[in-house]
């Protein structure tokens, strides 16, 4: 078959890179799983494997075209990271500390865009985000550290705890008060340089031993009376906490894609394993049923986490007022989903999954540590879902008060942000907001996606049982969002930190039906592009009913073949080495070497 | 600015309309007894804290169908101080 992705030039990068990369199952090749495991155990970090990925250029995709790099699209970004997290999430997240330079994107001057330009593509600069301190995690207004102004800058004291790349960094973003009455106006951001710090006013704090990321610059910054110049303050002072959050609403979004590299390798290492181990006479472990269900189970999540994460990433660019809710759905989302897949197909492996030596190198016990940090840094799962609690009520009188005028434009946004084949307006952070007021075109685009669902049946290009079987359960993704909208008009709605247990649950039924309407659109917006599979749309049913059968127990069973069909999806694409995932692109394939240069196509070399 | 037509069904001014609505909306979302709560006083002292003061922005747009910045609370941190900023700026006179 002719592959899809051709005609998508977003993925051109990731399917690149991926190629010089290699096969990461060969320990010769750079960022292998045997060459990440000894790091691993080391605790040594990685800076040889991060130089190579400065010197193939990959920071210009960090830093927009409008400031003098290559970044375009939340969506290559996102299949690139995914490139290198299915790989080892350390060096990833440990590279992708660069994307903090959105806030300078976002608000920083003409000289404060151009230095830090020079600094990532030319002086492979690295950064790191000191916002929490060791008594205040997310509780950022609580903050110690202060910033007291005096002739040209700031004197800064205080400690920074725990703080990814405190040390191995070159320029650090930190939030301190610069008011001494404290309050949500009372904190600054700066873009602090540390080679303009004198050396003998701050410091770094101990490397941190954690059970995940073991080779990570974990450790902290302590500020002693420091100055810092003018020169570094973001945006005006008072900004610091409004700049925190819209930052934050960036990078929760975007976390997503480490979980899914993680479990991409989790689920092909597993998989690799269920193939090739034969049991009780001819059986693979692979052909006993309820393996064979956990993997379909898997694949379904994978694929459920795929629509979530790709509308969001082109959904910034063309409706970023509404990531105040976007991001905290997908960070809750995500990271808890493809965590919890981790560890259920964990006991395919049996015992292997706890062996850190055996089998790919026990890439899958590093993969279930390393990626438990997702779903708690840059805003836990507990304060991503308030925030979506806090913002419930406004989204339910919103959907209530819908007006007709508002669908065609309603309907233009969601083509844009679901259709593949649709340019991306440029990514516009000055349009983030910090409430969407009532705004999730997801949501709100149920009732014209149910429109749309219907005036398919008849068909001829549809298969019409699979609809029949998705428009019911998108009638009960209403029902469930109606009852939903209503408890909410009735109960005595709180604001403040004593949210009950029952607001949490709604809120993650929220997420689930927000997740399950980004499958449908993505069905729709893509059905003549994606191939068969997508076309065909068992995987969609199969989604639906998973999502919603969480808490709905009334929905009648899924016929055995559609569960059939997606499990030789996910083998089509295990042995054709592509990436488990809606969009399918190429992977290094097995035995690919790294920078095999008669893989690069000569339009894609990417050196400057 | 958008003007709401004047309702003469109260004597309370625009600022003691909305600084009323305010303390009541304050009570109502935080469990609190109204009469407890002091214009002069920061929202934080009530436990508002910075995203609920920004939620809160939302249902004053509601109340008074007017969009407003959401910060609004963050920079007039007392009700007597969004009160008086809100008729300032947006010249809004009150129905009940």
């Amino acid at each position: 078959m002719a592959s899809l992705i051709e005609q998508f030039k977003q993925y051109w990068l990731a399917e690149s890179l991926e190629r010089d990369l290699g096969d990461p199952n060969d320990p010769k090749n750079v960022i292998s799983f045997q060459q990440t495991a000894q790091i691993d155990e080391s605790e040594a970090f990685p800076h040889d494997e991060i130089a190579w990925l400065y010197n193939w250029q990959l920071q210009r995709y960090y830093v927009p075209t409008d400031c003098g790099g290559e970044f375009t699209s939340f969506e290559e970004f996102v299949s690139f990271v995914r490139v290198m997290a299915r790989r080892d999430l350390n060096i990833s997240i440990a590279f992708t500390t660069l994307f903090w330079s959105f806030l300078t994107w976002m608000v920083g001057t003409p000289e404060q865009k151009q230095k830090l330009m020079n600094y990532i593509i030319n002086d492979h600069g690295a950064m790191c985000l000191s916002y929490s301190e060791r008594d205040h995690g997310s509780d950022l207004v609580g903050g110690d550290t202060v910033a007291v102004k005096v002739p040209g800058g700031y004197r800064f004291t205080g400690e920074k705890w725990p703080i990814n790349r405190a040390t191995i960094s070159g320029l650090t973003y930190v939030l301190a008060r610069t008011n001494e009455e404290g309050g949500n106006r009372g904190l600054s951001l700066f873009m602090v340089d540390k080679s303009e710090l004198d050396p003998a006013s701050y410091s770094n704090l101990p490397k941190i031993k954690t059970h995940g990321i073991r080779a990570a610059d974990m450790s902290g910054i302590k500020f002693d009376n420091c100055f810092v110049p003018e020169s570094a303050l973001l945006g005006k002072e008072g900004q610091g906490l409004e700049l925190a959050l819209k930052g934050f609403q960036i990078t929760r979004a975007l976390c997503a894609a480490f979980s899914q590299g993680a479990a991409d390798t989790t689920l092909r290492t597993t998989l690799k394993f269920a193939l090739n181990r034969q049991l009780y006479g001819k059986k693979t472990v692979l052909d006993m049923l309820d393996v064979r269900r956990s993997f379909i189970f898997g694949f379904l999540d994978f694929l459920t986490c795929d629509c979530v994460i790709f509308v969001a990433a082109c959904g910034f660019h063309v409706v970023p007022e509404q990531f105040s809710v976007w991001s905290a759905v997908d960070k809750y989302f995500v990271p808890v989903t493809l965590e919890k897949m981790m560890q259920d197909i964990s006991v395919v492996l049996g015992a292997r999954f706890y062996m850190r030596d055996e089998h790919d190198a026990g890439v899958f016990q590093k993969m279930l540590r390393d990626s438990a940090i997702i779903s708690v840094f840059d805003g836990s799962s507990v304060v991503n879902l308030h925030a979506l609690i806090l913002q419930r009520r406004q989204l339910a009188k919103a959907r209530a008060r819908r007006k007709p005028t508002q669908l065609e434009p309603l309907l233009a946004r969601l083509k844009n942000s679901f259709a593949l084949d649709q340019p991306l307006p440029a990514f516009a952070p000055q349009k983030l907001e910090l409430i969407s007021r009532g705004a999730d075109d997801v949501m709100h685009g149920l009732e014209p996606t149910l429109d749309q669902l219907k005036s398919l049946v008849g068909a001829a290009d549809v298969n019409q049982t699979m609809l029949q079987e998705a428009i019911a359960l998108v009638e009960v993704i209403r029902e469930e969002l109606d009852a939903q909208d209503e408890q909410i008009a009735q109960s005595g709605f709180e604001h403040g930190h004593d949210q009950s247990f029952e607001s949490f649950e709604l809120a993650k039924h929220y997420c689930r039906l927000h997740a399950g309407l980004a499958c449908v659109q993505m069905w729709l917006h893509n059905r003549h592009q994606l191939g068969d599979f997508f076309a065909k749309g068992e995987w969609l049913v199969l989604c639906l009913h998973r999502l919603l059968s969480q808490k709905r127990l009334d929905l009648p069973p899924v016929a055995e073949a559609y569960y059939e069909a997606i499990a030789e999806e996910m083998l089509r694409l295990y042995h054709e080495d592509k990436m488990f995932s809606i969009v399918p692109f190429q992977l290094a394939r097995s035995g690919q070497s790294s920078d095999s240069a008669e893989e690069v196509t000569p339009e894609l070399q990417l050196q400057a | 600015m958008n003007t709401t037509t004047a309702n003469t069904q109260t004597a309370a001014s625009p600022v003691e309309a909305i600084q009323v609505w305010l303390v009541n909306q304050l009570a109502e979302v935080l469990s609190l007894d109204p009469s407890t709560i002091e214009v002069k006083q920061p929202l934080t002292r009530y436990g508002l804290d910075s995203i609920d003061a920004v939620t809160l922005v939302g249902d004053l747009e509601d109340w008074l169908d007017l969009e407003l910045p959401s910060t609004l609370l963050w920079d007039y941190p007392t009700i007597e101080k969004a009160s008086t900023y809100l008729v300032d700026e947006f010249e809004v006179s009150l129905d009940a």
